[in-house]
């Protein structure tokens, strides 16, 4: 390790006014010499006196020495200054200036690297997710707020629930991660949204490739990893208060967060609800296979919900250890639109349109506890981190009970539940063996149960458990040149249950003659996994220029759903047949990653090349069951390529551009389906963002008008049973500004938005409603404030 | 410069290289097959009405591009109205009444012949004497060698 000596100096202008003569009590105010701003927090000591100046920037001394009162001002980010109080102090109000320290660095060498430098560094291609770009960006979801990211798209169902797709490929090939444990929801199905509160988010990081290696068996497409909150100031407490009203589905959200901290203890809280009506689509009626649904004003009917989220973390930092341990709940409630879910077209008596904030039938209730806690320990060259999580993920879905088949009508509207338990462990040994090699070693155990109920079945009850040993070494070449190479073995158990239904089924025997018989759903099977997945990747800094390639090999076990589901999907209107001689998949990905930042512009171009030996897929067959097509889980080699362009540049100081595209090309290179793509595959788009910054106009700063216009190319990339979606033009504004309503306070964050400008109707490709023709939300004004306590 | 413009020059050739290993030019089958009842023979039509203890033949017209596969035909009670048909024409539905005996028929059938493009379904179903009479649904599906389905419904009506 190389030290060199660090200089600094300060330099300070003495400012100070004052006068004459000590009174009883000395009063003052400590100003910023430059804007006359009070400064909050400034130190003041002398012998035997001691303030700390309030927000106004006022302090009181009492009892100074009369004949020789002498005391020093200092503040963090200000030069500190030395008063002398002579006793001809003409009134007792001292005003006190402080300048902004200047620190002049002669020579300067940092043990630590800057987080951007980090990431410049490591070969894998990742996407930092920042607060600020979260609160700017902020839509119904944390996934769809994720959307701008070029390469990340979602599946959504309704207006509040999306789920993550990375390049093209969501569901259980993406590992949603927060606070170092792999978030369990129910991540298999179409309508499960993330379960996760998103105004306790403070930062993401996205990873667009396979990440077996580090995340396990599901990262195969990639990872999204909601990094911790970051620990609070020593002695500091802060909030704010989150308010947001929308227009299109009356939303009306509140959202209130705490975080303090003492010496070494440090606390953070958050309440958040949320509630809204049916959302408006730009028709007044939805034709699904010849079947006509006019909708009343615009409503997308059933589809309101709740959302009522809590969540708390406790923890203690010192020295080299720090823990931190956070409860959370999630709760919510959601409608599904009511005529055709299920793919099923139904009539009801319920009356949906008599109101459009209460959701009735079919609907779903949704739970999500989760405890987790993190520690880390600092042991000179090594830094040990520990995981652990509980979570317990408890859904209810309900919808009309109707006889179907042979399934005669039900008692109760409970058609499914799911009721989950996840326990976690991750244990990481980070050792600096030097400064040029650095070496991680880890395990992950996951143990998960999934029980279920209700009179629908779709997959069986399983107990699954999973382990996973990794390792891997960075190695800085030379101070520009990076290398990480690593590997991980994984071991999985599944044990799936019988299912049999709870009706009688009638079948035709082989003699001709039939019988009704209790058809068997599913095997009580034993099935073992395992795998060997690794990477290796290269990083090169030139200049301003960064250059990354990452080859990586990931997998992914196979679900419950796939291995053993033998049955009717109501949800889907369909058969699906599972395959117990499923392997894990395995997945090859080549990525490049070429950044080039300049003061006048940046690019950033990431191309990547992937192919499946064996994708699982849903494959719609020729055949029936019953009157029911079959759907049936295959594994086909799939060839993908794709990639972003992302470019940026700052006009006049002024105006920010933007622009980016994705694309991604997907083919099934064997199988029944060959020559076909992969469902739900993202059209070509195109983002466009032109940012303008004004003046500040008195109370109001940074005031910035933005405008989004999105271009989607037409999707003509189908598999049965989809359409092909047409492209589409949405334009998005949206106004931000602070706003200093009381003097000496954080200034009110204000947000104004219009999202789809010209209330367009659109499809899209990706979204769950656009199997039964459903456009996308219309126009909709929204706004929020951030107000700091 | 000269990096950034090496650098260019290597990821338009990655994503060429992609371009070109594409389509390896298949014949892909993106269309449905199509299903109807709107013809002469067609059977049933919109709200017709179907007595106990006769036999019918269930008639449909169904094409494809490619090859047709299999058909289904779904008989199942609508006495909680839970379903309408894509006819067109509304039929005037009975009260909401509770199953006793209901009719169900559930069956499917396959095209064995090779690349057949044009088939008329004819599916003879015997109305049993003891089930509920009312309204029923008559549901029709098909499918083709790529996996692709319609399907149709219609109203009827089962009469004494």
């Amino acid at each position: 390790m190389y030290f060199k000596i660090l200089s600094i100096w300060f330099f300070s202008l003495c400012s100070i006014a004052m006068a004459q003569h000590a009174p009883e009590n000395i009063k003052g105010v400590v100003l910023n010499a430059k804007t006359l701003q009070p400064i909050e927090g400034a130190t003041i000591m002398g012998k035997g006196l001691f303030a700390i100046s309030s927000k106004t920037g006022t302090f009181v001394l009492t009892n100074p020495n009369k004949d020789n009162c002498v005391f020093t001002v200092s503040h963090m980010s200000y030069a500190p200054e030395t008063i002398h109080v002579t006793d001809n102090l003409e009134d007792n109000n001292i005003k006190i200036l402080l300048n902004e320290k200047i620190n002049t660095l002669a020579e300067i060498n940092l043990y630590g690297k800057t987080e951007q430098r980090k990431a410049m560094e490591h070969p894998m291609v990742a996407t930092l997710v920042s607060k600020t770009f979260l609160e700017n960006n902020r839509e119904n979801s944390l996934m769809q707020t994720l959307e701008k990211i070029p390469g990340v798209s979602t599946i959504n169902i309704g207006s509040g629930q999306s789920k993550p797709v990375i390049r093209g490929l969501g569901f259980n090939r993406v590992v949603v991660i927060q606070n170092g444990v792999k978030h369990e929801a129910q991540q298999w199905g179409n309508d499960h949204g993330l379960e996760i509160d998103q105004y306790g988010v403070e930062e993401v990081s996205i990873i667009k490739g396979p990440a077996s290696l580090m995340y396990g068996s599901d990262a195969i497409a990639g990872v999204v990893d909601i990094k911790q909150a970051k620990t609070p100031a020593k002695h500091s407490f802060g909030g704010e208060v989150n308010l947001l009203g929308e227009s299109n589905n009356d939303l009306l959200g509140i959202s209130a967060g705490v975080k303090s901290r003492k010496e070494h203890w440090f606390y953070t809280g958050r309440l958040t609800y949320r509630d809204y009506g049916d959302y408006k689509v730009p028709t007044d009626k939805i034709n699904y296979e010849n079947y006509i649904f006019e909708l009343h004003d615009n409503n997308l009917r059933n589809t309101a919900g709740k959302e009522a989220d809590a969540s708390i973390s406790l923890g203690y930092i010192k020295n080299n250890i720090s823990t931190e341990t956070t409860f959370s709940n999630v709760n919510a409630k959601n409608g599904f639109f009511a005529n055709a879910h299920g793919l099923e077209v139904r009539n009801s008596s319920i009356d949906y349109d008599s109101d459009n904030r209460d959701v009735d039938l079919p609907y779903h209730k949704v739970n999500h506890f989760k405890i987790t806690n993190n520690t880390k320990i600092k042991l000179n060259k090594h830094t040990l981190l520990m995981d652990v999580g509980f979570q317990n993920n408890a859904r209810e879905e309900h919808s009309e009970p109707v006889p179907h088949g042979y399934m005669p009508t039900p008692e109760d509207s409970q058609e499914r539940t799911f009721l989950k338990n996840t326990y976690s462990l991750n244990i990481k040994d980070d050792f600096d063996i030097n400064p040029q090699n650095h070496f991680v070693t880890g395990i992950n155990l996951e143990h998960q149960q999934n029980n279920i109920g209700g009179w629908g079945f779709l997959i069986p009850e399983y107990q699954r458990t999973t382990v996973g040993a990794f390792a891997y070494h960075q190695l800085e070449i030379n101070h520009n040149l990076h290398l990480m190479s690593g590997l991980r073995y994984d071991f999985g158990l599944m044990k799936t249950k019988a299912y049999y239904d709870w009706f009688q089924s009638s079948v035709t025997n082989n003699d001709g003659s039939t019988s009704q018989v209790y058809l068997q759903r599913s095997l009580d099977k034993t099935l073992d996994f395992s795998n060997f997945s690794g990477a290796i990747g290269l990083s090169y800094i030139h200049g301003k220029t960064s250059y990354k390639i990452n080859f990586g090999k990931s997998f992914r076990m196979p679900l419950a759903n796939e291995l053993a589901s033998d049955g009717v999907n109501y949800h889907m209107y369909r058969y699906e047949r599972g395959n117990l001689n499923l392997q894990p998949e395995s997945s090859y990905q080549v990525d490049v990653e070429f950044n080039h930042t300049n003061q006048w512009f940046q690019l950033n171009i990431s191309p990547f090349v992937n192919y499946f030996d064996n994708y699982i897929y849903l494959n719609p067959t020729p055949y029936y069951e019953g009157v029911l097509q079959i759907y049936e889980y295959t594994q086909a080699k799939v060839f993908r390529f794709g990639g972003e362009v992302k470019a940026e540049t700052t006009l006049f100081k002024k105006l920010n551009l933007q622009a980016s595209a994705e694309y991604v090309y997907s083919r099934q290179t064997s199988g029944d389906k060959k020559g076909f793509t992969l469902p739900f595959s993202p059209p070509l788009s195109g983002l466009f963002t032109a940012s303008y910054q004004f003046k500040d106009l008195s109370v109001i700063t940074q005031p910035q008008l933005s405008v989004d216009y999105k271009i989607t190319a037409t999707q003509k990339e189908i598999v049965p049973p989809e359409e092909e979606t047409e492209g589409y033009q949405v334009m998005n504004l949206s106004w931000f500004a602070n706003l200093h309503l009381v003097k000496g306070n954080q200034p009110v964050k204000l947000k104004a938005k219009i999202n789809n400008v010209f209330d367009t109707k659109y499809f899209n490709h990706t979204s769950f409603y656009r199997l039964i023709d459903v456009p996308e939300a219309g126009r909709n004004f929204s706004i929020s404030l951030t107000i700091p306590i | 410069m000269s990096y950034l413009k090496k650098t260019l020059i290597i990821l338009a050739n990655i994503f060429m290289f992609g371009a070109c290993t594409g389509d390896n030019d298949l014949e892909k089958d993106l269309e449905k097959p199509t299903i109807s009842v709107n013809y002469t023979d067609g059977f049933p039509q919109g709200c017709s009405e179907l007595q106990r203890g006769n036999t019918y033949t269930f008639r449909a017209q169904v094409t494809d591009n490619v090859a047709l596969a299999a058909y289904s035909l779904n008989l199942h009670h609508n006495f909680d109205h839970h379903t309408h048909d894509d006819q067109g024409a509304v039929c005037d539905l009975e009260q909401i009444k509770t199953a006793v005996n209901p009719l169900v028929y559930l069956e499917n059938f396959q095209i064995n012949e090779e690349d057949v493009k044009v088939y008329e379904i004819q599916i003879e179903v015997t109305i049993p004497d003891d089930i509920d009479t009312g309204d029923y649904h008559c549901a029709y599906s098909v499918t083709d060698q790529t996996g692709w389905q319609s399907r149709t419904s219609i109203d009827i009506k089962i009469v004494e």
